[in-house]
């Protein structure tokens, strides 16, 4: 499989810095266009920026996988051992950098989950969780039928019948998990157009929606953990 | 700047390689015994002399108190770890150890990494004596599985050794850089290595870019201690228990009886992958002889639990990787116990196709070594390794939980921020614990270091410092703190839960044998002139003989003339000259050592010296 080159795309919006070493304008490029050093990574940048990817949720894996290859060609820390301390230690952030981008970027929920971190939506490390509101009954028996197998195993109860019901359950929520991320999809697409038409109500309004339906995954899939893990130790 | 090598640090076996600019590809460096293996075992005379090798591994069964063999299992563990290892392995830990084990031999105790760094001088002098040049820099592998202290540990034996560590490389894929030259392939790779002491498997993906190779890790798992050395002590149990049962006798696992056993229960293991039977035959002192045929079936029963172990983290490594066993293109075994069938079979059938094993299991993580050192040290990029960091790193969060910040297998190098305050009001510290691993609750996990973060007092939430965790290519916790309320790094003092600090092994650099050893000239000087000393005397007797009137009397003065010059130059120190005078000697003695043998003897002795003579 061969890589062909990217164009290099000028960062947009980002004030133009001097190279530290041959003081020529960079632009938030990995390496300065006319000395070719590496370059501190500018503030204010993120992972889309990383890979210059518009922020868009729908990425080509393969495109991104590309990139992924030829960045961390470039800027691993093997091709610096017999450069300067400074140049060294900008290699190990900017690769740590990649790294962290790419690990970010290739599954859409924590791509979804950067972009709203990114654009304030959602704040960094806090999952709120919201109950969907369809469910509330599925969940109220789910908790029960919980407690009820916390009790029968040291009452010795049905522990058998239980963890039938349980699984049941379990398979229920991952159903309606995967129709959640469907809906994301959707969601993402529409997020898409909304960059591509430039339309600021349009995309305020597609982050709140994507918002919301987060916080109901991370309701669903912390409710699914806590059921395979009590199934796990009966 | 002298010489690069890589090295292969093993717990049984050790090895160190380069890449031959020559033919483009990585050669192993044998020793005096003509081989590429040193067995990973070191003495200590009573005078105080350090033995490491093959005449090592003699001690074992003459002075065990003195010897040490699979010091690698003790790297970056504290005293506690290795409880159970102990009532397996004949390690005498010095009481005064605590969190830095410290192995008693004869009357010194020593440190896993000083001991190491023993194993990694001699290495280091083969290559010397090879290349005829220092030795300054090393590619140095480690297990993948391998966490930040035992890593650190590694690293710290290099430099006790005089090794400018370069990288430090996962041995699955230093194993799958050497195979991949090899046979260049690409895909979805697999690799499985069972070596002394270490179990590793890691699941890669090589690619070809426009650049160059791109050797990529997805997944790696294993276990740090899970090895062929299980596979001798489930033999020794057996054995002894078949002793006590037969001559009611208790062999001590400390004393030098158990090694000799041990040995010639290695043999058998060693036989057993080739013949269906092996015959063990050793003697009780004054008791009789225990004499036990051993069949391969029974040999298997014996281990298969042993190899059945290496398989959940083979599963969880593809699981991680997302990857079903149709998709792995190809599997390579690497690691000595990978020469049992029986491990080639289980490998084989999980799998679903059979196992490369071209490349020699014993010198192939070298072999990648080198080619890894070479890169690094010309800087021509051919191929790049992307590795993963094997076990996540978290920090202690209220109620002993781990709040994960890195995930395992994650690319390194790789980084995570972390944003610190005080709880409470007047706080002046921040306490900080970094683990490594994947349960939930600290105390299951592995304590990697703590700090400090130091708070002028405030309102609690005043302070705002920002933590930023790497791990770097090495695989190794780099950690600097930034307070962002000045901007200005932010003072930390790390200590790290196991391992030898800092200053300590200034300290020790300053005490080691390195010192009052010889340099690297001297010490070239020194066996030159042995060497010198062989042929000259050889030189004498073979003008003495007899036979020797056959020769011209112009060549006998040309021969003496070349001896005078030889033992000149043994008078000096250039090691070069008295190099070159051998070899000027050795050409002017070529027709005399052909002479001084018969006729018929001479067609088969063709070219020999004559100090071979």
């Amino acid at each position: 499989m061969s890589i062909s080159q990217p164009q290099t795309k000028r960062a947009e919006g980002l004030p133009v810095a001097s190279c530290w070493n041959c003081k020529g304008a960079v632009t938030g490029a990995h390496f300065c266009a006319a000395c070719g050093k590496i370059q501190p990574l500018p503030a204010g940048w993120d992972y889309f920026k990383f890979f210059s990817f518009p922020q868009k949720l729908n990425i080509e894996p393969a495109a991104l996988e590309g990139q992924f290859h030829i960045l961390s060609w470039k800027l691993h820390p093997d091709n610096f051992v017999r450069a300067t301390e400074f140049e060294r230690n900008l290699s190990l952030e900017r690769s740590s950098e990649l790294n962290d981008a790419y690990r970010t970027l290739r599954e859409p929920i924590s791509r979804l989950e950067y972009l709203l971190e990114r654009l304030g939506v959602r704040k960094e490390g806090t999952t709120k969780q919201q109950a969907p509101p369809e469910l509330l009954e599925e969940v109220f028996e789910l908790n029960e039928s919980l407690d009820e197998l916390r009790e029968a195993r040291e009452g010795g109860g049905d522990v058998a019948g239980l963890r039938a019901r349980l699984e049941t359950a379990a398979a229920n929520f991952l159903d309606k998990l995967a129709e959640v991320d469907a809906e994301l999809a959707k969601l993402g697409r529409e997020w898409d157009a909304a960059i591509d038409s430039g339309s600021k109500s349009a995309k305020s309004e597609s982050l709140v929606k994507m918002n919301e339906v987060m916080n109901r995954r991370s309701y669903i899939r912390n409710l699914v953990a806590g059921v395979q893990k009590e199934l796990a130790e009966a | 700047m002298g010489r690069v090598v890589g090295i292969d640090l093993g717990t049984t076996f050790s090895l160190v390689a380069y890449l031959d600019q020559g033919t483009g590809a990585p050669k192993c460096i044998v020793g005096p015994e003509g081989l590429a293996v040193c067995p990973s075992v070191v003495s200590v005379d009573p005078n105080g002399k350090i033995i490491v090798g093959d005449a090592a591994r003699q001690r074992l069964l003459t002075q065990p108190e003195r010897t040490i063999y699979s010091v690698k299992r003790l790297m970056g563990r504290g005293v506690s770890d290795v409880q159970s290892e102990l009532k397996i392995f004949p390690f005498r830990i010095d009481p005064g150890s605590d969190n830095v084990i410290r192995v008693r031999l004869g009357d010194n105790t020593f440190t896993p990494p000083e001991i190491s760094a023993y194993i990694l001088r001699e290495l280091k002098s083969w290559a010397e004596k090879y290349f005829g040049e220092p030795v300054d820099r090393a590619v140095i592998t480690v297990p993948a599985y391998f966490n930040d202290a035992q890593r650190q540990a590694t690293k710290d034996a290099g430099r006790l050794a005089g090794l400018e560590v370069l990288r430090l490389v996962n041995e699955p894929t230093a194993a799958a850089l050497a195979y991949g030259l090899h046979k260049q392939k690409r895909g979805h790779v697999a690799v499985y290595d069972f070596g002394g002491g270490t179990f590793d498997v890691s699941t890669l993906k090589l690619i070809s870019t426009t650049e160059g190779d791109i050797y990529q890790v997805l997944s790696t798992n294993g276990d740090t201690h899970l090895g062929g050395d299980d596979i001798d002590n489930a033999l020794m149990d057996s054995a002894r228990r078949e002793i006590r049962e037969q001559f009611g006798v208790e062999l001590d696992h400390r004393g030098d009886e158990t090694q000799v056993l041990r040995k010639s229960l290695i043999r058998a293991k060693h036989e057993l992958s080739t013949a269906d039977k092996t015959l063990i035959q050793y003697p009780l002192a004054g008791k009789g002889m225990y004499v036990r045929e051993i069949q391969r079936a029974e040999f298997e029963e014996l281990i298969r639990p042993i190899v059945a172990r290496t398989m959940a983290p083979v599963k969880m490594a593809m699981a991680d990787a997302k990857l079903r066993v149709n998709q792995i293109d190809e599997v390579v075994l690497v690691g000595g116990s990978t020469r049992i069938p029986l491990v080639r079979k289980t490998v084989g059938e999980y799998f679903e196709r059979a196992p490369h094993c071209e490349l020699d299991p014993d010198e192939v993580v070298a072999l990648g070594a080198a080619v890894q050192a070479d890169i690094l040290e010309s800087g021509v990029k051919t191929m790049l390794l992307l590795d993963v960091t094997p076990l996540s790193l978290g920090i202690e969060t209220m109620g002993g939980v781990v709040a994960k910040l890195i995930p395992r297998n994650s690319t390194i190098p790789a980084s995570a921020q972390e944003l610190f305050t005080t709880g409470v009001d007047k706080q002046t510290a921040i306490d900080v614990h970094v683990l490594q691993g994947e349960r939930e609750l600290a105390k299951d996990c592995r304590s990697l270091a703590r700090f400090q973060l130091k708070t002028p007092p405030g309102h609690a939430g005043l302070a705002r410092i920002e933590v930023k965790f790497l791990i770097d290519a090495n695989g190794i916790l780099q950690v600097a703190a930034r307070d962002l309320r000045t901007g200005e790094q932010h003072t930390l003092e790390v200590q790290p839960s196991y391992g030898i600090s800092d200053t300590d092994i200034e300290r020790m650099l300053e005490e080691s044998i390195e010192h009052a050893e010889q340099d690297f000239a001297e010490r070239q000087t020194i066996e030159a002139r042995t060497e010198a000393e062989t042929i000259v005397a050889a030189t004498v007797k073979a003008l003495a003989d007899p036979r020797s009137r056959e020769i011209p009397s112009e060549e006998r003065g040309a021969i003496t003339e070349s001896e005078a010059k030889l033992r000149a130059a043994m008078a000096g120190s250039d090691y070069k000259l008295i190099r070159g005078n051998i070899d000027d000697l050795n050409q002017a003695t070529a027709h005399l050592a052909e002479v001084l043998m018969n006729g018929a003897l001479q067609t088969a002795l063709e070219g020999k010296r004559l100090d071979d003579v």
